[in-house]
């Protein structure tokens, strides 16, 4: 909503605000200020009076002016070609820096001197007003020859710009503006008085009659006028201009002028469309739906009230008679009914749905006095009125209760004398309850607390003291805040681990997903606006979002890219579940003087090891998980617990290589699967153990794996402990591999003796060789 | 005896020490020979040459002594030096990496929250429209949906447009009194310099008996909330408009970038805009089947809070796994 210092004053006495001032009252009471702007017009820059205008008798184009500028009358050649109906303008005096550094000098024009410049507005820095030079008039002020331009205050404005809450319909125009302002400073509103002169002596029910079907929920006035000249006043246009309005006509101007000064929604339309057989204008009002109220013209719906009007029936600047129409209707009637029916709305939908000024009168008679001023257009007398029966909303008020919600003691006649000016009326029931009647204007207001918040804007929410809360002590330790906790704990760990903390979109591109083998979003639960091609379904794994990242961090030229995230994904049905994802991409450390500046890349082991630094005790057993950034050869699937929760792999060289990356390690596991376990602790023996090493010889495809399955079937008693150590492969042993695996071995009852040992030892032994033909090394 | 005396000052390495003291108090050494004449001394004399004996073995035992502890300390010296190193070589060994900034500035957000005794609280990121909308006293053709431009998907559903849902389906589940937070991922569908599809908030909610929950209460804990984590702020508090709340405001903390004077980044106001709050709307109550309560409610943008904390230019950078941005945080 954009205002100006000089429009605001029609309405409220402002001489002794200052700008800092308003900006900090409307931030106050919640109109929050967007921008704000005084606009400056150079000195020197004057009103002259052009005496005489003639045509260049070397050009065509120009013109030369004799212009009275009070201190004597000067020639000035000037090239706009609307000079010459033009009376008052700006002149800029010689030596005048007008905006852009351009000082007005003596010039010679094809031979003719020239002593000045005649100002468009864009050359002032005002905003623009159409081709040529601004042509001035009393709209503006008293024009006092040589007077500078720069000394009316409805030029050299402020132009405020409001950012206005959805809530705050009442302030969608200019008087709406002044009105809460002036509750804030608390001071009366200037009356707008204006008899409107009838010139026509005609009753307008001798020409127009009116008829209404159905409960019309909008009140509508309608009068009727005919016209003889018309145009704008230059004060309408720049402050259309201002406010950035952009009407089509001139008609349209007056209308929007009269709409952002007054808030009062107005419509012109041709008389000729409602005019019957008989001549006559018959304007039909129907209400078919709840909230919908259309105008009929001839049989023809060429209007809906507050939403939208057919073009064919718009009065133009070629009208001869027009039938205007000012409409108010209760926008949470219209919404909702508009909602339902989708119907298409013009630019003055935005307005009526957040509610609209209901004192029709005004509109009409503030729009009566702009044209009685500067148009010949004559109205006939008097009007036709619709009324909609509406309910006044009255709420019963406890002003305690408002004083427990702010939570600071208010006195009840504070409160009445903030709401009566507001426009409530106010009933005293007792000494804290009164009644209080909605204006309305502020169909906003229901309850008891919109109330509070009226009263907390006008006194001041910055005058509110702060009062912590008492509340019962309570344990509020639950699984959420439990496992935000245990989140944070792995977080720190991965940091140290080395990896840096990613945060990505929980979207993807579905062809990638597909294109790797991994779930995506069915059709029918699918995203149905996706913002953009690469973002258009959820992401079922991060890692495609970890590879893209990689992918721009090898273009900022780094080597190391360790990175984790922990995020949702979601299934095909869209199960949302939270994982936690790794991926390590080029040397496994930085460049520094313990490894002569070649680090060497991240391979298997290491990038285990920085997994297991981050997640704990796991397991690694093939990979049984699918999809196409695995590694055949150098994948699997991580346990914890003994429970399968995620895998880690080598990315598959055919995505490296399209990726552009060096070698790169992922891991995705589920969250859930990470949660830390109750333990409880087993009893240590108190007897010495013995550590004891096997090597065997078996076929190079059979896994260790493998091998521990066979020695956990066992599941020998004394044995505490057993990992592999070594792998040895030679061209001797061909197709076979010699496996070192390290044995603890323990009892929790005596001191071992050396045949218990070689029990154990001879057992799995056995067991390996019956199962997987091992020979002892 | 000075002879000996000599010989041990002179030794110039351990070793030789060594030697010396073999020759000097071993089995067969000086000593050992002198204490040997004892049995050949007439008693008379006996005592004057022990006596004497000993002493000279004393002086002896503390000459080797102190040149023990000198010839060892030398050795200790020199073994220093062999290992010295140039240290300052070594400073860039570290490979720790750097939780993200707006998880770090979540976690901050959460632990003064967790410290005032709220409860964390969690919900779905796919969201229905009673949970996102409706119960936030948010109906269909409300104009304020316009602010909240969203995502849909083919069944109705959505994805939530801010955390507040948690607010409703923590309502719905327990009974008053409420104090929880619900940090968590919400989504709009805006994508350019300062909005990206997806971002964080946190959202508060204190819900007591009637009467009990005030503006003034609201206010005293955004004050210290906001001061812990910006520092000696000025905070402001101006009416505004949201459908979940009535009395609303949004916060503003004077620019920490100028101090309040003006700057581009406040443009020139010399405030910041923050939050958002308010006293829970009676319709929200309604809506979860709440009677008799009181409540305050206040949301905020993590991003937005870790890129002024941290002086964080450009929002979508912060998406894109940048380690040149991330390791400035190690």
């Amino acid at each position: 909503m954009k205002v100006t210092r000089s429009w605001l004053s029609e309405f409220i006495d402002l001489s002794d605000v200052t700008n800092d001032e308003l900006y900090a009252i409307f931030n106050a009471i919640g109109l929050e200020v967007e921008n704000i702007q005084t606009i400056e017009i150079p000195p020197k820059v004057i009103i002259g009076k052009i005496l005489s205008c003639q045509k260049h008798p070397d050009a065509d184009k120009l013109n030369v002016c004799q212009i009275d500028v009070g201190t004597g009358v000067k020639q000035i050649v000037c090239g706009a070609a609307n000079v010459t109906s033009a009376e008052y303008v700006a002149v800029a005096m010689i030596g005048a820096v007008l905006p852009g550094n351009l000082e007005i000098k003596y010039a010679k024009l094809r031979g003719i001197e020239s002593e000045g410049m005649v100002c468009s507005s864009k050359e002032l820095g005002l905003p623009s007003l159409g081709d040529g030079i601004m042509i001035l008039d009393e709209s503006i002020g008293e024009l006092e020859i040589g007077k500078e331009f720069g000394s009316y205050e409805k030029i050299a404005d402020t132009l405020i710009e409001l950012e206005l809450t959805a809530n705050r319909g009442d302030c969608l125009s200019v008087y709406g503006v002044a009105r809460d302002l002036s509750v804030a400073l608390d001071r009366p509103l200037k009356p707008f008085h204006y008899k409107q002169e009838e010139k026509m002596k005609l009753g307008i029910a001798r020409e127009a009659e009116i008829h209404t079907e159905g409960a019309i929920q909008a009140n509508l006035k309608y009068k009727l006028a005919t016209v003889e000249a018309k145009r704008n006043s230059f004060i309408v246009q720049l402050r259309l201009a201002l406010t950035e309005i952009e009407p089509q006509s001139t008609i349209e101007s007056l209308l929007a002028y009269t709409t952002h000064a007054t808030g009062v929604i107005l419509r012109a339309y041709d008389s000729m469309s409602f005019r019957n057989n008989a001549d006559k204008i018959v304007v039909s009002v129907s209400a078919a739906h709840k909230g919908i109220v259309e105008i009929y013209g001839n049989g023809v719906s060429l209007s809906t009230v507050g939403v939208n009007q057919n073009k064919s029936c718009k009065a133009n600047d070629e009208t001869k008679q027009i039938l205007l129409e000012a409409s108010y209707i209760n926008p949470d009637i219209l919404v909702e009914a508009v909602f339902s029916a989708s119907l298409i709305k013009d630019e003055l939908y935005y307005q009526t749905s957040r509610g609209s000024n209901p004192d029709l009168s005004f509109g009409l008679l503030y729009l009566a006095f702009l044209m009685d001023q500067y148009c010949q257009i004559d109205c006939y007398e008097g009007s036709l009125d619709v009324e909609a029966e509406r309910e006044r909303t009255i709420l019963r008020v406890n002003t305690d209760e408002i004083c427990q919600i702010i939570g600071q003691k208010i006195e009840t006649n504070k409160m009445i004398s903030v709401l009566r000016h507001l426009g409530f009326e106010i009933n005293v029931l007792g000494d804290h309850l009164i009644t209080a009647e909605v204006p309305f204007f502020r169909h906003d207001i229901v309850n008891i607390q919109d109330v509070a918040e009226e009263i907390v804007r006008i006194i001041g929410i910055n005058n509110i003291q702060p009062k912590p809360l008492t509340f019962i002590e309570k344990n509020r330790l639950n699984s959420a805040s439990d496992r935000y906790k245990i989140k944070k704990i792995f977080r720190n760990r991965a940091i140290s681990a080395g990896f840096y903390e990613n945060v990505s979109y929980v979207f993807s591109e579905k062809a990638i997903l597909e294109q790797y083998g991994f779930a995506t979003t069915d059709e029918k639960l699918e995203l149905s606006n996706p913002i953009v091609e690469e973002l258009n379904t959820l992401r079922s794994t991060i890692l495609v979002n970890l590879l893209h990242a990689v992918k721009r961090n090898v273009s900022y030229t780094k080597k190391s890219i360790p990175l984790f995230e922990i995020g949702a994904v979601f299934g095909s049905k869209r199960e949302q579940k939270e994982v936690f994802s790794f991926v390590f991409s080029g040397n496994e450390a930085g460049e520094n003087v313990s490894n002569n500046g070649k680090p060497k890349m991240i391979d298997f082991a290491s990038f285990v090891q920085k997994i297991g630094a981050v997640i704990g005790a796991f397991e690694l057993v093939p990979c049984t998980y699918k999809n196409g950034l695995l590694h055949p050869y150098q994948s699997a699937d991580i346990l914890v617990n003994k429970k399968r929760c995620g895998y880690l792999s080598k990315l598959h060289p055919s995505v490296q290589e399209s990726y552009g990356v060096a070698d790169t390690f992922f891991a995705e596991l589920e969250f859930d699967a990470l949660l830390p376990e109750h333990k409880n602790a087993k009893p240590i023996s108190k007897f010495q153990g013995v550590y004891k090493d096997l090597s065997v010889v078996i076929d190079k495809h059979i896994s260790y794996y493998e091998v521990s399955k066979v020695i956990n079937s066992l599941a020998l008693p004394l044995l505490r402990e057993s990992y592999p150590v070594d792998v040895y492969e030679d061209e001797k042993l061909g197709d076979k591999k010699s496996l070192t695996i390290r044995f603890f071995i323990q009892s929790m009852e005596k001191t071992l003796h050396e045949s218990d040992i070689e029990a154990v030892i001879s057992q799995i032994m056995q067991a390996l060789k019956k199962e997987y033909k091992a020979e002892l090394r | 005896m000075e002879n000996l005396k000599e010989k041990i000052s002179q030794a110039d390495s351990l070793e030789k020490l060594e030697k010396i003291r073999i020759e000097l108090f071993g089995k067969k050494g000086v000593l050992a020979a002198e204490f040997a004449k004892l049995k050949d001394i007439p008693a008379s004399e006996k005592k004057a040459f022990a006596e004497g004996l000993n002493e000279s073995k004393t002086i002896l035992q503390s000459a080797f002594d102190s040149r023990y502890q000198i010839l060892k300390a030398k050795e200790i010296e020199s073994i220093l030096q062999g290992e010295a190193i140039d240290v300052s070589l070594y400073g860039t060994l570290s490979d720790k990496g750097a939780l993200h900034p707006v998880m770090e500035t979540m976690d901050k957000i959460i632990d003064y929250f967790v410290a005032l005794n709220f409860a964390v609280e969690n919900g779905p990121m796919i969201e229905d429209d009673f949970h996102n909308f409706e119960a936030l006293n948010l109906p269909k053709y409300h104009p304020a949906r316009d602010m909240q431009d969203t995502f849909y998907f083919q069944d109705g559903k959505l994805l939530r447009t801010h955390t507040s849902p948690v607010q409703i389906r923590t309502m719905m589940s327990a009974k008053p009194p409420i104090r929880i937070i619900a940090p968590g991922t919400v989504f709009r569908r805006d994508y350019d310099l300062t909005h990206t599809p997806m971002f964080h908030q946190v959202e508060g909610l204190v819900v007591e008996e009637k009467g009990k929950v005030s503006f003034a209460n609201l206010k005293s804990i955004l004050i210290d909330f906001l001061r812990y984590m910006f520092g000696d702020v000025e905070v402001r508090f101006r009416p505004s408009f949201f459908p979940f709340t009535e009395p609303s405001a949004e916060v503003d903390i004077s620019c920490i970038f100028c101090e309040g004077k003006g700057c581009r980044v406040c443009s020139g106001t010399g405030w910041l805009e923050v939050l958002g709050c308010g006293i829970v709307d009676p319709n929200v109550f309604k809506a979860v089947g709440y009677e008799g309560v009181s409540g305050y409610a206040f949301g905020l943008g993590v991003e937005r809070f870790a890129m002024l904390i941290h002086k964080i230019p450009d929002l979508r950078s912060l998406f894109e796994g940048d380690i040149r941005l991330l390791e400035q945080f190690r």
